[in-house]
């Protein structure tokens, strides 16, 4: 047992030093030129009020720009909930079988 | 390696993002109990999360709520946004996976992965030989 752990901490040294290199190669943290704000963002900052009516910007992606995103969200959410009734009731039913 | 340490230091939201992700990683792969596998993935979200959220933030921003100041910068309010479908997701897979680890749990006895492992090949065993 404690060999697999060794490999698997070689394995996550070597995912560590990969990753390093790439979070030294993206753009510097916090800067207003980085290529994240591109014209997307800017549309949603300076249309928001004018299309949506909502203060919140995050709120108006979320509930207005991005809507059908949100509703399918919703479907995630009742398929688990769906998906953890089913499971749990069939484990009392079968208790007896096994 | 002196500039590899300088881009770090500058980039440190996500260098701790790694360290979680890389955190979260190493308790799946090394934890055999199926509850602390979950909560490792759960780490390994939270280290994405992060990740994310960094990436969208502006230094001296202000949050992604209008104000009638006009000299103020927001900070990208669509990283957050994604993030909260990101948060749903996280929170159904959590869930399916804590029922069935209670199914697992009274079929087998244990949430151990291994002990698991070891009873399906002895029971394996046992049907070839009769």
């Amino acid at each position: 047992m404690k060999i697999r752990n060794l490999i698997f901490l070689l394995i996550i040294l070597l995912a560590i030093f990969t990753m390093l290199i790439a979070v030294a190669e993206l753009p510097p943290y916090g800067s207003p030129d980085n290529p994240v704000h591109n014209m997307v963002t800017e549309r949603y900052i300076n249309k928001a009020l004018e299309e949506t009516g909502v203060n919140n910007i995050v709120t108006a992606i979320v509930l207005d720009y991005r809507a059908y995103d949100t509703l399918f969200e919703t479907i995630v959410l009742f398929t688990a909930a769906i998906a953890v009734y089913v499971t749990l009731k069939k484990a009392k039913g079968s208790e007896g079988g096994e | 390696m002196r500039i590899l340490l300088e881009k770090l230091l500058i980039n440190y939201p996500f260098f701790f993002a790694i360290i979680l992700f890389v955190m979260g990683a190493f308790t799946v792969l090394t934890r055999s109990n199926l509850f602390k596998k979950l909560i490792g993935i759960n780490i390994m979200e939270g280290g994405i999360f992060l990740f994310f959220v960094a990436a969208g933030n502006i230094k001296g921003g202000a949050v992604p709520i209008l104000v009638d100041n006009p000299g103020v910068t927001y900070i990208n309010p669509l990283t957050s946004a994604l993030m909260l479908t990101g948060i749903v997701v996280s929170v159904s897979v959590t869930a399916f996976a804590l029922a069935l680890i209670v199914r697992i749990y009274k079929i087998y006895g244990t949430t151990d992965a291994r002990r698991i492992a070891e009873m399906r090949k002895e029971v394996k065993e046992r049907c070839q030989q009769s």
